[in-house]
């Protein structure tokens, strides 16, 4: 059934032969219904698109297509694309009119909105990941309410109550269908001990060598098995040997946006807070942190500070300033000029008391940097400087309004309005020592003569362009000297490590999955990720190896072309969704590993998500399971509406 | 036309050659959707179309394609081959480093593919039709057909996995010109060099067998030399000709024929950045080495011309 795009136009023409004279069809923008009076027939027609580098996500479209053509009321076709060609295709503004049933993938945060806004948020048509153009006022005000606002930004439990609310809203007009959750799975041989896979591959070894917010710690024994030892047993020194997936672009935080160049920069640098496996936050360079204030403000009330800037066709703002709040009425590809905030008048509304709130951070002292530096409050403004105009810039500055240093271990984050995700957000920056926060963008990196400078546990040691990358631990690590009884939140064992124990991260760099499985079964590394699931099932029936996975922030989804008729009808696209096979994609597609989407939340969300995760999945769950009897109904009365038959 | 003026002529049409070759690569890439911009902000659901187009005109990749081309051209005439969009390294170094490691793989291929295919050639010449022959063209078939990703991943599977002789991957840490890389060499110089050795081969037997009907040979059992020396001394000579101009030929393929096999053998040359460059839309970086492939075939070429009209001195280039 999986044609390339020639195929299929055959296909259709033949089709439509087959038909015959005596059919009666819709006349829809995509030409995708069909049908005749012959009982055999079906009535609707679905064009299926995907990528055609993603194997699991081509089959997963094909058991759809299966699913929907056994039902007996629709024809379908799968048009596949390679990624760049398809992004583009499905990102394009008019895309939506075709009629099209786009398949695509996602990552979604701790953050309950990375599962609803992007696919269904009108501001989202034409980028990133609206493909159809879901347009729904009620649907934005909600998500808009979930996120923003003084009631969720202060109040935790109102905005899961408002997240409920889109839950069920969405399991109503089911303008998507998600599919399934991804799991992230570490393999590594038995010499490993301790690991924990993180739910985030840029997290993978900063979480899984030591993450005390959830009693994590990493240590390296050839002589036992993991199953046979516990933190008792925990051993100090040795060396990790991993395999990455690919290598890192650059070392240099903010001019790198892909999750392999963060995984190897977030063993050096770190941020003011941490986070556990469920997203909950603790303070982490900085001893402790607080909310001081929430403002009632709008980003419009920064009018009387913005500047006007010539825009060009293209939304190409005539500045080298960083723009910090663009005016809500201002759009950068319509307008030919717009008033925006640049950092300079930021700094001045926030002098005169106007920002949606103010997070006050207390910086632990004594903590140095591998060039010896001291860590101050200067060392975080001057971070936040440098992600100024960087590749990070479109999401530091989603929330980040100023930072402010009030005294030498004192500094102030300021969000541009009251923001349920300003408290994770706003703290994201990897800080910089003074040493290179001047560097040009892309210049914090081996290649440019700069050895990263950070006050992460481990410290560069060698690295050699596309071959292999090597730490060594930093024997001066803060945490070694203040120790973890410093951290308040901390009610783990009284011996747990002040740190990682491993003295040398040993990682490999490659790129082809096989070779790396490879390498894994000829002892030549002892853990790597990212394998496909047909080779996680050799080494989970093999003794010598262990499998670690968790639940992650990756999913599918199938998005329905509601500006089209019959997709209008909320009823056609509830009972696509019932003939959504989830357990038998997860099953036959995946192997098992995956979840399969009973609810658009995954677990690593609920703790913002939901109010309760149980009574979401029984309230949700009936509307997304397999029902051909249901979605039959359904189709039935669309069917007699719209006079398909 | 004497040959100099031949070698010069064909050296000149390298310039018109390297022209096309840069148009229509710059072209290709641009029609295929996709720029380094597109693949950092692909799935980012912060990143409106204005962010984009700022960042794109923050990296130069803004404007009409002729402009960037002629820009880019006229860059590459300074010897200036630009930046990698994403790491901001020179195109020149990153191809500088990945280089050696390239061409001591396609060399390693390329003897091996000589050092089994013409004593195989030989052979089956001589032996026509006999068993051994048969064996010969039935595996010289099999090493043309092989898709060389698989035979790499079968060698890994049994010298690396069964046997343990060799690592899966290469050893990073040593330097290539260490004596034990030749060690390393083999598994990735052997997947290579067989489809080369297996044409070789087959050109080696053809011709060697045409040679050993002409009447020359009769002569020369006739006068009663031994047979080795009728072999080697007289049929080989003449037959190596067109053996040796197809061998100049395939040096093209120390450049240009071991992308998959680095990607398979995780072997840091040119290959498996060119792959990358590809994945990540890298213009400057696919462009640069797109053209030192055309150099490097152009030049491997004109030696088989060249090797040709020495080796056989009644061939004049008109």
């Amino acid at each position: 059934m999986v044609q390339d795009h020639k195929q299929s136009s055959i296909d259709i023409d033949r089709r439509r032969l087959l038909q015959g004279a005596g059919g009666v069809s819709i006349a829809a923008v995509a030409g995708c219904l069909g049908g005749d009076d012959g009982d055999d027939d079906a009535p609707i027609h679905v064009q299926l698109e995907v990528n055609s580098d993603n194997d699991d996500r081509v089959q997963m479209v094909d058991l759809i297509a299966t699913s929907l053509e056994e039902s007996g009321y629709f024809t379908t076709e799968i048009d596949t694309y390679e990624f760049n060609d398809y992004t583009q295709r499905v990102m394009d503004p008019e895309y939506a009119e075709n009629g099209y049933v786009p398949c695509i993938g996602l990552s979604g945060t701790f953050n309950p909105e990375s599962f609803c806004q992007a696919l269904h948020h009108s501001d989202n048509i034409g980028q990133c990941c609206n493909l159809n153009g879901i347009s729904d006022a009620d649907l934005d005000q909600m998500l808009d309410d979930a996120r923003y606002g003084v009631d969720v930004a202060d109040d935790d439990e109102e905005r899961r109550e408002r997240y409920d609310e889109i839950w069920e809203y969405l399991a109503e007009e089911r303008y998507s269908s998600i599919t399934h959750f991804d799991l992230q799975a570490g393999v590594m041989n038995t010499n490993v001990h301790g690991f924990r896979q993180n739910p985030f591959t840029e997290s993978t070894f900063e979480y899984g060598l030591y993450a005390p917010q959830d009693e994590v710690v990493t240590w390296i024994d050839e002589d036992a098995h993991p199953d046979e030892t516990d933190l008792s047993d925990l051993e100090e020194g040795g060396t990790l040997r991993g395999g990455l997936t690919e290598d890192p672009e650059l070392f240099d935080p903010p001019y790198t946006t892909g999750a392999n160049s963060t995984i190897v920069q977030v063993l050096i640098f770190e941020q003011l807070v941490v986070s556990d496996s469920e997203g909950n936050l603790y303070p982490w360079l900085a001893e402790d942190y607080e909310l001081v204030e929430t403002q009632d403000v709008d980003r419009a009330d920064y009018e009387e500070y913005m500047i006007e800037v010539d825009a060009d066709e293209e939304g190409v703002l005539d500045t080298d300033e960083q723009i910090v709040v663009t005016h809500p009425e201002d759009n950068p590809i319509e307008d030919d000029t717009v008033r925006v905030l640049t950092p300079e008048q930021a700094g001045d509304a926030v002098d005169d008391g106007t920002f949606g709130m103010q997070f006050q951070y207390e910086l632990h002292e004594g903590i140095e940097f591998t060039n010896g530096e001291e860590l101050t409050a200067e060392h975080v403004v001057a971070t936040a400087e440098r992600y100024e105009n960087s590749d990070l810039e479109a999401q530091t500055y989603d929330s980040l309004l100023y930072a402010e240093e009030v005294d030498e271990y004192t500094v102030n984050l300021y969000a541009q309005i009251p923001d349920a995700e300003a408290e994770r957000e706003l703290p994201g920056l990897y800080i910089h020592s003074l040493e290179q926060a001047e560097l040009e963008g892309g210049e914090l990196d081996p290649g440019a003569d700069n050895d990263p400078i950070g006050t992460g546990p481990y410290e560069l040691s060698d690295y050699s362009e596309g071959q292999y990358i090597e730490y060594t631990k930093n024997d001066g690590y803060w945490l070694e000297e203040i120790g973890l009884e410093s951290k308040e939140w901390f009610d783990g064992p009284e011996d747990f490590p002040n740190g990682p124990v491993i003295d040398e991260l040993e990682f490999e760099i490659v790129p082809d999955d096989s070779s790396r499985a490879g390498a894994l079964q000829s002892d030549e590394i002892d853990i790597t990720y990212g394998l496909a699931t047909g080779v996680l099932d050799d080494f989970e029936e093999d003794d010598d190896y262990v499998i670690d996975s968790v639940e992650a922030g990756g999913y599918e989804y199938i998005q329905y072309p509601m500006n089209v008729e019959p997709w209008d009808d909320e009823r056609l696209r509830r009972a696509v969704n019932h003939l959504v096979p989830r357990q038998e994609i997860v099953d036959n597609v995946l192997n098992g590993w995956a979840r399969p989407a009973w609810t658009d939340l995954p677990e690593l969300a609920e703790e913002n998500g939901t109010t309760d995760a149980d009574a979401l999945e029984e309230n949700i769950r009936p509307h997304n399971e397999y029902d051909p009897e249901a979605a039959a109904e359904l189709i039935e009365e669309v069917i007699d509406d719209y006079d398909l038959d | 036309m004497s040959l100099r003026r031949f070698i010069l002529k064909r050296l000149l049409s390298i310039v018109p050659i390297l022209f096309g070759v840069s148009v229509i690569t710059f072209g290709l890439v641009h029609l295929t959707p996709g720029d380094p911009i597109s693949q950092m902000t692909a799935m980012n659901p912060h990143m409106t179309a204005a962010d984009e187009a700022q960042m794109r005109s923050r990296y130069g990749l803004d404007g009409p394609v002729w402009e960037q081309y002629l820009t880019w051209m006229g860059n590459v005439l300074t010897g200036d081959f630009g930046e990698v969009i994403s790491s901001g390294q020179d195109v020149s170094s990153v191809i500088l480093a990945r280089l050696p490691e390239t061409i001591v793989l396609g060399l390693f291929g390329w003897v091996f593919g000589l050092v089994i295919a013409i004593p195989t050639g030989i052979y089956a010449a001589v032996n026509k039709d006999q068993f051994a022959d048969t064996v010969s063209r039935f595996v010289a078939l099999s090493g043309i057909s092989i898709p060389n990703f698989w035979l790499g991943l079968m060698l890994i599977l049994i010298g690396a996995l069964w046997l343990e002789i060799w690592t899966v991957l290469p050893p990073s840490r040593l330097p290539l010109y260490h004596p034990q890389m030749l060690f390393y060499l083999i598994l990735p110089g052997i997947t290579i060099g067989t489809a080369a050795a297996a044409s070789i081969m087959r050109v080696m037997r053809t011709s060697m067998a045409e040679e050993l009907n002409k009447e020359y040979v009769t002569a020369a059992r006739a006068k009663g030399l031994p047979e080795r020396q009728v072999i080697l001394k007289h049929v080989l000579r003449n037959s190596l000709i067109s053996v040796v101009t197809l061998a100049a030929t395939l040096t093209a393929s120390i450049v240009a024929g071991s992308v998959v096999v680095e990607v398979v053998f995780n072997w840091p040359g040119l290959g498996r950045e060119f792959i990358e460059a590809i994945n990540q839309r890298e213009i400057n970086l696919i462009m640069a080495i797109t053209l030192f492939t055309g150099v490097f075939i152009v030049l491997a070429n004109l030696l088989a011309d060249i090797l040709y009209a020495v080796l056989d001195p009644r061939i004049r280039y008109e």
